[in-house]
């Protein structure tokens, strides 16, 4: 096992390794590599649903942005979405659970394949996994890698975005991603039960409340879940607003234009409490003598964190409950995770990667 | 008329019978008074031609004499030959009853074989499409039950009844079958038509794919990475022993879970 591995075209890897650092999201996976590759593909797969919307996509499988968009002709899939990867390995797997399994592994290959490696070289990868992600998730997500690469490690994500920062020890991950905020200190090792707090206020749930706004104060506006997200993405703060959020939307079939500053800062503002709630939990059982270290060590990461404003705002509601508090965002929220990975992947030792093949 | 005495002296013997001495011993007889066979036909000749010499003269007397004699012959000729055919006739007839009970055995045992025979087909066939078939069976037993409680059925009727059923049963099961292998036909045309024109599509597609490829020559190439060789913690970090830590720790959480998912899957 520990011969330098041939491709199924029998070609020799002894022209170099590229290393993939991959951030395996819910709602989005990232790749970083060692060849100056960064890639991000929403985690949806889509199949044609027929012969007639195979032959008008003229693909067998469609990923991210363009499976969504096609998504009326597709059989489509979100297989990292939480409970969805349900693999057991044994035959009680319903069709169901092997269909996720199978566009859990053609997303991993997509995402290889974004990284634009060359074939005669050797492919390691590091794939930064959602904290809470069960042995059984973890075991198909390695699974589905080992198909595309020639070695593959899993380390949890919060680990990752901590590392990509060299933040080794005393740090608190916050990773807002679309289902759900993990919350992980780091002190060294790797993060146990006890150092994760996880809750789905989150990506989506600002959506939900979002619409749920917009409906309730803007008569007669029609708009879709993925319209209300774009909306977010695009406006989407806390605390002082730098410019009204003016937004069309129609009504009737007719563009109409609505404020909708008020209702984006309210349903944005939902992340606050219970991250403040969480860093409060995390901090008041961690190590006396390291808790304000750990304070001033707080990362935002993920998708989430991208809304204006909300490292300051957590940063005054920890001063205001906690006594003190710093939060950083990460440079690259998108990338944070992949980064972190590629770092991790890059520091692994040769040997390390050779008994895993 | 020498023949006629003769004749007579035939005729005479074989009226008599024969007996032994010793017999008659028996039966008290001491003494026999013997008469020859001549004088008795001498005896009858005189006697015949005295009853007719009161009567008749002449040529006429000799000729009636004469008829007289021949009837007589004849007569006698007669009986022995009714005596004969009697028996001749009686033998046929034994014979004859012989043969029919011979007959009816043979037919009564070929009746049950036939009998057997086409209740064990009867019940092959029940066993053979029993369910939506088992309406014809059933048809062939009571054929073979009403001809069996009839008991006149010979042979060529229930053959003839069986040939109509059976004929009968046939062309339906002919027809069934044929249907059957219409849509059996109707349904591979139909799967394959659908194949074909899945690899047809499948053809456009691969088709499609190899033109994109050959038109954009350098398609694979990817981007080479920047490392030659596998990397490691780079030695001037001032944080190397905790790193190399932390990785073997993730190495071994992985060694854990990937021997697990190969030897358990
Ligand atoms: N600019 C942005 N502002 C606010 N939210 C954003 C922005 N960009 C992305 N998001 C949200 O981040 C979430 C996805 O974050 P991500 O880290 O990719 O999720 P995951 O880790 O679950 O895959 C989504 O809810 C998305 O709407
Ligand atoms: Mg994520």
């Amino acid at each position: 096992m520990s011969e330098t591995k041939e491709t199924g075209e029998g070609q020799k890897k002894d022209h170099g390794v590229l290393y993939i650092g991959m951030d395996l999201g819910t709602s989005r996976t990232s790749v970083s590599a060692s060849n100056g590759v960064r890639e991000t593909v929403y985690s949806m797969v889509g199949y044609p649903k027929d012969v007639v919307s195979h032959k008008l996509l003229k693909k067998d499988v469609l990923f991210g942005k363009e499976a969504l968009e096609k998504r009326l002709s597709l059989k489509l899939y979100k297989p990292l979405e939480k409970g969805v990867l349900k693999f057991t390995g044994d035959a009680t797997m319903d069709a169901e659970a092997k269909a996720n399994l199978k566009a859990a592994t053609d997303l991993i290959g997509e995402a290889v394949r974004l990284a634009k490696p060359r074939k005669d070289e050797l492919v390691y990868c590091v794939i930064g996994a959602p904290a809470e992600a069960s042995v059984k998730n973890r075991e198909a997500i390695i699974e589905a890698a080992r198909a595309h690469v020639d070695s593959v490690m899993l380390c949890s994500e919060p680990f990752s975005v901590a590392y990509g920062l060299d933040w080794l020890e005393d740090v608190l991950v916050i990773d807002i991603g679309a289902g759900t905020t993990d919350m992980c200190r780091m002190h060294g090792t790797m993060p146990e039960e006890a150092d994760q707090v996880m809750f789905d206020t989150a990506g989506d749930a600002v959506d939900a409340e979002l619409s749920r706004r917009i409906t309730e104060t803007c008569k007669g506006a029609q708009f879709t879940i993925h319209m209300v997200k774009d909306i977010k993405e695009r406006y989407g703060f806390v605390g002082e607003a730098a410019e009204r959020c003016i937004v069309e939307l129609p009504v009737d079939g007719k563009p109409t234009p609505f404020d909708l500053t008020d209702a984006i800062r309210a349903a944005c503002s939902i992340l606050i409490d219970p991250i403040v709630k969480g860093i409060h939990k995390l901090v008041a059982t961690f190590d006396p003598e390291f808790q304000n270290r750990l304070k001033n060590r707080v990362l935002l990461a993920g998708g989430g964190s991208m809304v204006k404003g909300l490292d300051s705002a957590v940063e005054k509601a920890m001063k205001e409950r906690l006594g003190s508090g710093k939060v950083i965002r990460i440079e690259e929220p998108i990338y944070g995770g992949a980064n972190g990975a590629l770092k991790i992947a890059h520091d692994m030792p040769a040997d390390f990667w050779e008994q895993l093949k | 008329m020498a023949g006629f005495k003769e004749t007579l002296k035939d005729a005479v013997r074989q009226l008599s019978f024969r007996t032994s001495l010793d017999s008659l011993r028996k039966k008290g007889v001491q003494q026999v008074n013997v008469l020859g066979l001549d004088r008795i036909t001498a005896l009858i000749e005189a006697a015949v031609h005295r009853s007719l010499k009161s009567r008749l003269v002449g040529v006429e007397r000799e000729a009636i004499a004469d008829a007289t004699k021949a009837e007589f012959l004849r007569m006698l000729r007669t009986n022995e030959d009714l005596q004969r055919q009697k028996s001749e006739v009686e033998e046929q007839r034994e014979r004859a009853e012989d043969e029919v009970d011979q007959l009816r055995r043979e037919l009564t045992q070929q009746n049950q074989a036939l009998q057997l025979r086409l209740e064990q087909d009867a019940l092959g066939l029940a066993n053979r499409y029993e369910g939506e078939n088992a309406a014809i069976a059933r048809k062939v037993t009571e054929v073979v039950q009403s001809l069996a409680q009839s008991g006149s059925a010979s042979l060529s009727t229930v053959e003839q009844r069986l040939m109509e059923l059976v004929l009968d049963v046939v062309s339906g099961e002919r027809q069934s079958a044929e249907a059957a292998r219409r849509t059996l036909h109707d349904r591979e045309v139909d799967n394959l038509q659908r194949r074909i024109k899945k690899l047809n599509d499948n053809l456009v597609v691969t088709e499609q794919r190899l033109q994109l490829v050959a038109a954009q020559k350098n398609v694979d190439g990817g981007i080479s990475s920047v490392y030659r060789e596998v990397q490691g913690v780079a030695g001037g970090d001032g944080q190397g022993e905790k790193k190399k830590e932390l990785m073997s720790g993730i190495f071994q959480a992985n060694l854990k879970l990937q021997k697990k998912a190969q030897g358990g899957a």
